[in-house]
């Protein structure tokens, strides 16, 4: 694809920015934690079996996550940014309330494939008594891999 | 893993750099053999056509690694609070990455005090992944 004569951004897309997602039930899984950490091979002691402690970092791995319900514009996508927040530590076990939304699209020209869109989504976590876990907000930068600037493959 | 307090810490005091080397496998079993995950992480020709020249080091992982590095420069009465990053260059799968990071601010903050990183991932000398992660020390006092 070349690079297209105006934006590729519709009032559809725009239509879904800072719209509140339902909420989706995601829980902490005790092997899924374990085994993030030890493929890590984190040994922190906050988090060893029997703790009821998961480490942060499992908020990657978490469904209901920032790319669900993203707008795709363009076939390809590569993570660009990423921002975590922690309130409190997660609990093995314990179910969370995950509520997304978009809150920004925006397109670039130049840069290594031309023409590219940048979505910005955020994802937030509660849990049972309504109190902010985490959150996490991803930006993706799409593009159309047949754009690529020679050389750069 | 030795504990780190607020007021030992100086603007500009370094953290001991690390080098881990991700792996397809490792960016797989990070996220299970059975989720979903993009086929570029552990297909090189997939990572390729996106043009990374292999296979591709998830974002997630790196950021995993920074908010474990700093986890354990802090000590386990520390709490990393919020990671920011951006990911300057695609990193491919099996080269080495060489993690590092300064200290840039520190402040208290509604009582807590609240020491400010700059933390790096270098591919090949150059910075791949660029994160501001703040995390939250005990006093002394």
């Amino acid at each position: 694809m070349s690079v297209p004569e105006q934006s590729l951004i519709t009032d559809e897309h725009r239509a879904a920015i800072g719209v509140k997602s339902d909420p989706v039930k995601v829980v902490i899984g005790e092997v899924d934690a374990h085994r993030m950490r030890d493929v890590l091979e984190d040994k922190d002691p906050r988090w060893a079996d029997g703790t009821g402690l998961a480490p942060s970092y499992v908020i990657a791995g978490m469904g209901g996550g920032p790319r669900r319900g993203m707008p795709q514009i363009l076939p390809g996508g590569l993570l660009t940014q990423q921002e975590w927040r922690f309130s409190r530590p997660f609990k093995i076990g314990e179910e969370l309330s995950a509520v997304s939304q978009v809150f920004d699209i925006r397109d670039r020209l130049g840069g290594r494939y031309g023409y590219s869109v940048l979505v910005t989504q955020g994802t937030e976590y509660f849990d049972s008594d309504g109190h902010h876990v985490a959150s996490a907000m991803i930006t993706i930068t799409q593009f159309d891999p047949k754009s690529q600037r020679k050389g750069d493959e | 893993m030795s504990q780190r307090y607020y007021e030992d810490t100086n603007l500009d005091d370094e953290l001991e750099p690390l080098e881990r080397t991700p792996t397809t496998d490792m960016a797989i079993d990070f996220f299970g053999r059975d989720n979903p995950t993009n086929p570029a992480f552990s297909d090189i020709e997939a990572g390729k056509r996106l043009g990374v020249g292999g296979a591709l080091v998830p974002g997630l992982l790196k950021l995993s690694w920074i908010t474990q590095y700093v986890s354990d420069w802090a000590g386990t009465e520390g709490h990393v609070k919020n990671l920011r990053a951006a990911y300057r260059r695609p990193d491919v799968a099996d080269r080495p990455l060489v993690l590092g990071g300064r200290v840039v601010d520190k402040r208290v903050e509604d009582g807590k005090h609240i020491v400010e990183l700059e933390v790096v991932t270098l591919a090949d000398g150059q910075p791949s992944t660029r994160a501001n992660v703040q995390v939250e020390l005990p006093a002394k006092g």
